[in-house]
């Protein structure tokens, strides 16, 4: 999956909390408790599909020629191996929404992780939304709703699994992207990437510490920075959670505690509300749960972990984002409700944040490359421990379980992987360079459970969205349209100084870049001070087109975008009119740059990316294809992934409904 | 939860009947049943309806002195019932694999940078950290992990001077759980009568395992064992007045 990051903490806070803000105040959660749940049927066949996010099929075959996935050997042999042609732009929450709904995204209207509102052109999220309660009553400085607000799924169209209900199959989905808040449904299912953690955000971490270099109020990419200080061996804070949506301005709701430290030994004791747990220096906590209180009868309960970085000479804590506690969950997560609740039964707490890994904190230097391998292995072990558990009451029909770690390792992992990354190192690579390796391999272990498992009359297929290829170099989009006289902006800021569009001149504007792959015109009509009319729209397209496939890097001589595709040729369906214009296939190597998504205009058309985060996969499809892998010979040559959800209707005997483009990749030939 | 709840209904009916003055209390609650329907069918005469209002109130008003006495004597006998019952239904035992904070609580008078200070785990405990010390709270914490069944008590050593805190046993249903062993003091030793208590002269006030707290499930719905307790023990006495022949 790919990220944004703006250097402005504080613009990318307001803007999140803009999208996902008060969701929490807004769920009121629905009698589902007594619904009855999943699908009846006893199936003749069942069907596993193991989903791992971002799988290479390139870096699988290296590892298999090596003899390192031993059971991904052992499918691979008894049915088939190839690639997986993924989503325009290959980008994950349009990927596995192509797969839920089996269209391509002109079906499902997510286009890319981040659109824009055509009212005034700022981006908002792909893949759901936040509605307030619009009736509330006020009471001095409390508001009190009257009505429930709602949190919206924007995927449209139907999922596999609510077409398998209508045949009464059995169904477990669990942590698929793209299905937060989770759809109606009686089958079981919980929601994966795109689930907010406890504050909205997809994932802030809280870091307290007196180190001089990092004090500072906000910080960017997923994270905020405390300033503390140690007095007597004790230091205070507090813990950031929910705006509370009863009081007046939303305010910011918190916990204090305090941390005693011994005055010699690496270790200290953490106090808050009813907890109080030692650690030692250098260690995580288990999960320690955390209640924000709204108004005296509500509050909201999260989880998260903490780690002691540091007690001497400098004091650093870290504290994972909050996650929803599944035990009492905050925002809808599961179908049914209880569902959430039966696993931290079950597990205990566990992660229910859409994307686990704190990527962010090992971006800023908040965790190391190791302390961030040992949380992103607690998400594994955790995984493993639930696949177990779902394989053992897997009897009847499908079941879907998704696994992140291979995606979110890549991205921090690649550059020591590729040697001409920027930020690839040495020393990192000698003792980090195996990372991508052993990740495939724990997730032939993940294969090698579930094979061990299942019985014979089960389908097992082994999927992944897309596959990875390094990000060098970073391609500035406005800046580039800036620079070719279709985009304007008005004198008063630098153009490096503009964000969020702030400064653009809309009326000599023809088009814009929001979100990772897409191009928008400003078209007459559409946006609300749109310029360019539909008769012009055609030739203006095919014009930017061709000059984007013709940018080529100065450094390296390499074209950056490999195809520029126009949406009304490569989409089908209901919701092709909301697709950006154009789709930005980029060459291998390249990505979007950091700063453009957002509507920022910096400096340098190509740069370079210094990031850890160094591996990506906003490729042309056709450079960075996924993995299909089952233990049946599919019926296609160049399966899609919509196509995988025609084969498992298909192999359940279910009739595919019209609006499902793909075709059957498994099952009986018709 | 529902025997003992039982039983203390049927105690708490007996010092009830012993205690109070029966005869006297029936008077008062005819008095209040009196004064009640005089409001209602004087609805329309204000003059009596005042003076019922005032008869309301003093019956009650006698009402609640004339309780006050057995109230006084029972909150003894409850008093020691919820120590012992705490001891029994407040906390979860810890199961192997898990990890617990040791808390020891000093005098004032001890000098915490200077003690020297020893803990010895028996066999079936580790422990995970180095002693952690809050100075101005008098106070030493360590954290250990059950490995298996503890037979033997955890020896701490201060400044040479031996002090034993047991570890409750392993228990998957209805157990005692001794949480807290307090330096010897009268109502210390009420409020945690789970351990002899350390001897009075000792430099320790109080030695506690943090255990985590147990709920009683209803229908899958928890309740603190205080809640139950008290809602049982109402039911089982309102349930038994009558039999027993008590004017409460």
């Amino acid at each position: 999956m790919g990220r944004i990051k703006n250097d402005e903490a504080l613009k990318r806070r307001e803007f999140l909390q803009l999208i996902l803000g008060s969701s929490v105040g807004l769920f009121l959660s629905p009698a589902q408790a007594f619904m009855r749940t999943t699908g009846q049927k006893e199936t003749e066949l069942k069907v596993l599909a193991l989903g791992f996010d971002g799988m290479d099929p390139n870096l699988v075959n290296r590892y298999l020629k090596e003899g390192k996935l031993p059971y991904f050997q052992k499918l691979a042999a008894s049915g088939s191996f190839l690639p997986l042609q993924s989503s325009l732009p290959p980008q994950s929450p349009v990927a596995w929404a192509n797969f839920i709904n089996g269209t391509d995204p002109g079906g499902h209207a997510i286009f890319d992780f981040v659109h824009r509102d055509p009212k005034n052109y700022l981006p908002i999220f792909s893949a759901s939304e936040s509605l307030p309660s619009e009736h509330n009553l006020k009471l001095g400085k409390l508001i009190v709703p009257i009505s429930g607000g709602e949190i919206r799924n924007l995927r449209q169209g139907r999922a596999f699994w609510q077409i398998l209900e209508d045949y009464d199959i059995p169904s477990t989905i669990f942590k698929i992207p793209s299905n937060y808040p989770p759809v109606e449904t009686k089958q079981k299912t919980l929601s994966g990437m795109g689930t907010p953690d406890l504050k909205g955000y997809y994932g802030l971490f809280n870091y307290y510490t007196n180190e001089y270099k990092t004090v500072t109020e906000e910080y960017g990419g997923g994270g905020r920075v405390h300033d503390v200080y140690v007095i007597g061996n004790r230091v205070e804070a507090r813990i950031p959670g929910p705006n509370n949506p009863f009081k007046e301005g939303h305010p910011e709701t918190y916990v204090n505690f305090k941390v005693f430290l011994d005055p010699v030994n690496p270790v200290a004791k953490i106090q808050y509300q009813d907890q109080e747990f030692i650690l030692r220096e250098k260690e995580w906590s288990d999960w320690k749960k955390i209640r924000f209180e709204f108004i005296p009868t509500q509050s909201v309960s999260g989880i998260c972990l903490f780690y002691l970085k540091e007690l001497r000479p400098k004091f650093k804590l870290y504290v994972s984002p909050i996650n929803i506690d599944p035990a009492e969950p905050a925002l809808p997560i599961s179908t049914p409700e209880s569902y959430a609740r039966e696993l931290a039964r079950k597990f205990g707490p566990f992660f229910t944040k859409g994307l686990p890994a704190d990527t962010a904190a090992l971006e800023n230097d908040i965790l190391d490359e190791k302390e961030f391998l040992y949380q992103d292995d607690l998400i594994y072990q955790e995984s493993m421990a639930m696949l177990e558990e779902e394989l053992k009451n897997f009897h009847s029909g499908l079941l879907f379980y998704y696994f992140s770690n291979t995606d979110q390792r890549q991205h921090m992992f690649f550059r020591l992987i590729d040697r001409n990354h920027p930020a690839y190192d040495e020393n990192l690579a000698k003792e980090f360079g195996q990372v991508i390796e052993n990740t495939y391999r724990e997730m032939d272990k993940a294969l090698q459970l579930a094979m061990e498992k299942v019985d014979r009359r089960t389908l097992i297929i082994v999927m992944s969205d897309h596959g990875f290829c390094p990000f060098r170099r970073g391609f500035n989009l406005n800046t580039w349209l800036l620079r070719n006289g279709y985009h304007y902006l008005r004198p008063g800021l630098r153009p490096e100084e503009v964000t969020l569009f702030q400064t653009t001149d809309w009326a000599r504007t023809r088009a814009y870049g929001v979100g990772l792959n897409a191009l928008y015109l400003n078209l007459k009509g559409r946006e609300a001070q749109g310029i360019v009319s539909p008769e012009e729209k055609g030739a203006l397209l095919k014009e930017l087109a061709s000059k984007l496939e013709q940018v080529t890097d100065p450094l390296t001589g390499e074209r950056v975008i490999l195809k520029a595709y126009l949406s009304q040729e490569v989409f089908r369906g209901p919701y092709v009119s909301e697709a950006p214009d154009i789709i930005l296939g980029f060459n291998r190597n390249y990505r979007i740059s950091w700063n453009s998504p957002l509507g920022n205009f910096p400096r340098e058309i190509i740069e370079s990316n210094p990031q850890k985060w160094s591996g990506d996969h906003m490729a042309a499809p056709g450079l960075i294809p996924g993995i299909l892998l089952a233990n049946e010979p599919a019926r296609l040559q160049d399966p899609a992934l919509e196509d995988i959800t025609a084969g498992i209707l298909s192999a359940f005997a279910v009739k595919i409904p019209p609006e499902i483009t793909g075709r059957p990749a498994f099952g009986k030939p018709d | 939860m529902i025997l003992i709840s039982f039983l203390t209904a049927l105690l708490m009916l007996f010092i009830y009947k012993k205690t109070s003055n029966q005869a006297a209390i029936k008077q008062v609650k005819s008095q209040i049943k009196a004064s009640l329907l005089e409001l209602r069918l004087y609805q329309n005469d204000f003059r009596t309806l005042l003076s019922s209002q005032k008869e309301l109130l003093t019956a009650n008003w006698r009402y609640l002195l004339l309780n006050f006495k057995p109230l006084l004597i029972m909150i003894i006998p409850i008093f020691l019932i919820l120590a012992q019952l705490n001891l029994w239904f407040n906390y979860k035992s810890i199961q192997p694999g898990e990890t617990f904070l040791l808390k020891v609580k000093f005098i004032d008078e001890v000098d915490m940078e200077g003690i020297n200070l020893d803990l010895k785990a028996p066999k079936g405990l580790t422990v995970e950290t180095p002693v952690l010390r809050i100075i101005d709270e008098k106070e030493a914490d360590w954290r250990l992990r059950l490995e298996d069944q503890v037979s033997e008590a955890l020896i701490i050593t201060v400044n040479g001077q031996r002090f034993q805190k047991e570890i409750p046993s392993i228990k998957n249903s209805l157990g005692r759980v001794s949480t807290i062993r307090v330096r010897k003091n009268l109502w210390q030793e009420l409020l945690y009568p789970g351990e002899k208590p350390l001897p009075a002269e000792s430099v320790i006030k109080r030695i506690e395992v943090v255990y985590p707290e147990q709920r009683l499930n209803c229908l899958g719905i928890g309740f603190h064992w205080l809640v139950a307790y008290f809602l049982l023990s109402i039911i089982f006495g309102l349930a038994l007045k009558r039999p027993f022949k008590v004017e409460i």
